[in-house]
C-alpha cells in the first residue's frame, strides 16, 4: 500500500517538474523555475519519507532489494538535479535528467514484487558498501551520459551556426567537457569500491544455496566487463592527449553508459543468482 | 490635467536635422532652465538621442501646456532653426497617446534596433536631468515610474531583449560563450585591424579576456594596436605559432586570398592538441579557408554565418513584438486609469468629510444618552458607524472608479457635488 501510494506521488512530482522544463521550450514564464523546483522538492521529499519507511520496514534497507536499489539511484539523481538547478537555474538539465529518473523508478516498479537480497550480519557492512558503490557508478554515468549527450547537442549547433533554440539553455562545451571527464574518474573509482566489496561479500560465502555467486555470473561478468571499459578509457584518456578532447570524452562517457544499460539489463532478464533471496 | 510629448525621431526625421534638434549633456540643462522661464508651472523632460528628441511636458491645468507650434518655436530658437523647418516633422501625442508612445520608447518598441537595451538607460537619465533642474513634478514622476516598470516587464515576460543582432555581441554571447565557460584563462589572437574586430574584441574584454596577441603585416601598426587593445604583438612571420596556442581568434585582415589554409591549418593543429578553437573570420574575401571550419573542434564563423544569426534573432524579436504591445497597451490603459481617478481625489475626500461630520454627531449624540454602557459596547456601536459610512460611499466610489477606465469622470464628478453640495 505504502510502496504504491508513496511511488505514484514523487512519480508525478518530477513527471510535472518534467513538463514545466518542457514547457520552456514553448513559452516564458517568470514563476515557472519556482514551480519547478517546488514540484521537484516536493517529490524528492515523498521520495526520502517513501525510502526511510522502507528502512524501518525492512533490515538492510534502503538497499535491501533491486527496487530500493533502483529507487535509490532515483533518490541520488534527483538531488544532482536540484543541486544543478540551483546553481544554473536557466540551463535546462532536467529536460535530460528527470527523464532518467523516470526511467530509474520506472525499473523499481518492475522489481516491486522481488524478493530482498540475501543478507546475514557478518556481510551487512560489505553489503552496503557494495550497494551504495554501485550505486554512485550508476548515478556518475548517467550524469556523465547526460552531459555527454549535451555536448554532442551543443556541437551540433554551433557546427551547423545556429542561435541557441528558445527555452533551451545547454552549459558550454568545456563545463560539458569537465563534467563528462570528471563523472567517468568517479564512475571508475566507485564502481572499483564496488567490485571489490563485491568479492569481498562473495569470498565471505553467506549465500543461503551454495554459500557464493559463481564468478562467471551474468551480472559479475557484466559489471566486471563495465569496470574494465572505465579503466581503459580513463587509462586511455590520462596517457593519450587527444582523448581528453571534448567530443572523445563525450563518446567515452555514452558507452559507459551502454555498458551500464547492458549490466542493468543482465539483471532485469537474464536467469542471475546475484542479490539472491534472502 | 495634461500629458503630452511633442518630438521627432528616425522615423519621421531625417539624421541631419535629428543632429541639429539633439541636446548634448551639458545644454539640457540650460534648456531646462529656460523652459521653465518660458513655461512657469509646466514639467518637462528632455530626451535626447541619436535616433529620438522630444519634449516630455505636462501640468494640472491644460491650458498651461504649450501647443506643438510653441514647443516648435522653442525648440527653433534654442536651436538656432527656423520654426517651419520643425513643424512638418514633430508630431505631437496628448493624455493616453502621449502615455502609450513613452511606454513603447522606454521598452524599445520603438527604437530603430528593436528591443536595444540602451533607450531605458536614456529615459532613466532624461528623467534624472530634469529632475536635477527641479523641472519634474508629480505627473512626470508618475509618468516616467511607470515606464522603468512597463520597460521592466516587458524585458521579464517577453525574449524582445533576449535575441542580440549586432555581429559582436551574437558572436560572443550566442557561439563563444556557448564554447567556453571562462575567458580569463583564454588566448585570444587578433589579425589584422578593423572596427568590428575592436568591438568583439571589447565584448569579450568585458567577459574576462586577458591574454591578446596582435598580429598585422605591419608589426608598426600591430605595436601600435597592441597598446591600445592591452595585448603583445607579434611579427606575421609568427602567425602560425600564434594560432598554435590560440583558444579564440579574431579576424579581418584586408587580404584577396585566405591567409590560412586548409593545408596550413592541419600542420597548426598537431601542435594544438585538440583544444577547442573559436575563429570569428570577420574578413571579406574570408581569411580562413572554409574548410577549417570542417575539423572537429574548430568553430569557424563567417561575417556571413554571423548575419544569418543576426538576422534569425531580428525575425525572432520581431515575433515577439505583439506580446510586448499588448503589456503596453493594458499599462497604458492601467495608467490612464490611476491618474483620472486620482484627479477625482478632491471629490471623494470632500464626500468622506462630508459624512465623517455627520456620524461623529450622531455618534456622540447617541453615546451621550447610553452613559451606561461598558467600553466594549462603545466601541462595537463606533465601529457599526463606521461600517456604516463605508457602505453608504462604496457604490459611489466604485461607479467614480469604473468610470475613471475612460477618462476624468467630469459629469459624474459634477453630479456628486451637486447632490452632496460638495465645494468646487
Amino acid at each position: 500500500m505504502l510502496s504504491g501510494v508513496g511511488i505514484i506521488c514523487f512519480a508525478a512530482s518530477y513527471s510535472v517538474a518534467l513538463l514545466l522544463e518542457l514547457s520552456r521550450l514553448l513559452f516564458r514564464s517568470g514563476i515557472r523555475g519556482a514551480v519547478m523546483l517546488g514540484f521537484a522538492g516536493a517529490g524528492l521529499v515523498a521520495h526520502s519519507a517513501f525510502l526511510y519507511y522502507r528502512a524501518v520496514e525492512a533490515a538492510g534497507a534502503p538497499l535491501s532489494s533491486e527496487q530500493d536499489w533502483y529507487l535509490v539511484a532515483a533518490w541520488v539523481l534527483v538531488v544532482m538535479y536540484l543541486y544543478l538547478v540551483y546553481y544554473h537555474p536557466r540551463t535546462s538539465f532536467g529536460l535530460f535528467l528527470l527523464p532518467l529518473v523516470l526511467g530509474l523508478i520506472a525499473t523499481a516498479v518492475f522489481f516491486a514484487n522481488a524478493e530482498p537480497f540475501a543478507r546475514g550480519p557478518a556481510s551487512k557492512i560489505w553489503g552496503m558498501i557494495h550497494g551504495c558503490s554501485i550505486v554512485l557508478a550508476t548515478v556518475a554515468v548517467f550524469l556523465g551520459f547526460m552531459a555527454g549527450v549535451m555536448y554532442f547537442w551543443q556541437t551540433q549547433r554551433l557546427k551547423n551556426k545556429l542561435p541557441p533554440a528558445k527555452g533551451l539553455r545547454l552549459p558550454s562545451l568545456e563545463w560539458l567537457q569537465h563534467a563528462n571527464s570528471r563523472t567517468i574518474v568517479v564512475a571508475l573509482i566507485t564502481m572499483g569500491i564496488g567490485i571489490l566489496s563485491g568479492m569481498i561479500l562473495n569470498l565471505m560465502g553467506e549465500h543461503p544455496d551454495d554459500g557464493r555467486v559463481p564468478w562467471h555470473d551474468p551480472v559479475v561478468l557484466s559489471t566486471t566487463a563495465m569496470f574494465a571499459w572505465l579503466l581503459v578509457a580513463v587509462i586511455t584518456s590520462a596517457v593519450y592527449r587527444p582523448v581528453r578532447a571534448g567530443r572523445k570524452v563525450a563518446y567515452l562517457t555514452v558507452v559507459s553508459f551502454v555498458f551500464l544499460l547492458i549490466a542493468l539489463g543482465v539483471g532485469l532478464f537474464l536467469d542471475t543468482q546475484h542479490g539472491g533471496p534472502a | 490635467m495634461k500629458f503630452q510629448v511633442v518630438g521627432c525621431s528616425h522615423h519621421c526625421t531625417p539624421i541631419a536635422l535629428r543632429e541639429r534638434l539633439a541636446f548634448s549633456p551639458e545644454r539640457v540643462h540650460d534648456a531646462l532652465d529656460r523652459w521653465r522661464l518660458e513655461f512657469p508651472g509646466v514639467e518637462i523632460v528632455l530626451l535626447s538621442t541619436c535616433n529620438r528628441v522630444e519634449v516630455y511636458c505636462a501640468a494640472a491645468e491644460a491650458a498651461v501646456v504649450p501647443d506643438r507650434r510653441r514647443v516648435a518655436e522653442f525648440l527653433a530658437r534654442f536651436h538656432g532653426l527656423d520654426t517651419s523647418d520643425l513643424l512638418d516633422c514633430l508630431y505631437r501625442y496628448v493624455d493616453q497617446e502621449a502615455i502609450h508612445h513613452l511606454f513603447t520608447v522606454a521598452s524599445s518598441l520603438d527604437s530603430m534596433v528593436l528591443g536595444e537595451s540602451q533607450i531605458l538607460s536614456q529615459v532613466k537619465q532624461a528623467y534624472q536631468a530634469a529632475a536635477e533642474c527641479e523641472s519634474t513634478g508629480l505627473l512626470t514622476h508618475a509618468a516616467f515610474q511607470a515606464a522603468v516598470r512597463v520597460a521592466r516587464r516587458v524585458a521579464t515576460e517577453t525574449a524582445i531583449h533576449r535575441r542580440r543582432v549586432s555581429i559582436p555581441s551574437v558572436a560572443v554571447a550566442d557561439f563563444a560563450k556557448q564554447i567556453f565557460e571562462r575567458f580569463d584563462d583564454k588566448h585570444t589572437v587578433v589579425i589584422g585591424a578593423g572596427e568590428m574586430a575592436e568591438e568583439t574584441l571589447r565584448y569579450l574584454q568585458d567577459e574576462g579576456v586577458r591574454r591578446v596577441t596582435v598580429v598585422n603585416r605591419s608589426f608598426e601598426r600591430a605595436v601600435e594596436l597592441a597598446q591600445v587593445w592591452q595585448g603583445r604583438p607579434v611579427q606575421w612571420e609568427q602567425l602560425d605559432e600564434a594560432l598554435a596556442t590560440a583558444d579564440l581568434v579574431i579576424s579581418t585582415t584586408g587580404a584577396g586570398e585566405p591567409i590560412v589554409t586548409a593545408e596550413q591549418f592541419k600542420r597548426i593543429e598537431r601542435s594544438r592538441g585538440d583544444r577547442p578553437l573559436f575563429i570569428l573570420d570577420l574578413a571579406v574575401p574570408r581569411d580562413f579557408d572554409p574548410a577549417i571550419g570542417e575539423r572537429e573542434d574548430v568553430y569557424l564563423y563567417s561575417i556571413d554565418d554571423l548575419q544569418a544569426a543576426c538576422e534569425r534573432n531580428r525575425r525572432q524579436r520581431d515575433k515577439e513584438l505583439p506580446g510586448a504591445m499588448r503589456i503596453v497597451q493594458h499599462e497604458t490603459v492601467r495608467f490612464m486609469a490611476q491618474q483620472h481617478h486620482r484627479a477625482a481625489g478632491g471629490v471623494i475626500e470632500q464626500l468622506r468629510d462630508g459624512l465623517q461630520q455627520p456620524k461623529e454627531e450622531e455618534l456622540q449624540r447617541l453615546l451621550n444618552k447610553l452613559p451606561d454602557l461598558d467600553d466594549s459596547s462603545r466601541d462595537e456601536i463606533r465601529r457599526s458607524f463606521d461600517r456604516l459610512v463605508n457602505k453608504l460611499l462604496h457604490r459611489p466610489l466604485a461607479s467614480l472608479r469604473d468610470e475613471s477606465r475612460h477618462g476624468i469622470p467630469h459629469v459624474l464628478l459634477d453630479a456628486i457635488s451637486r447632490l452632496f453640495r460638495l465645494k468646487d
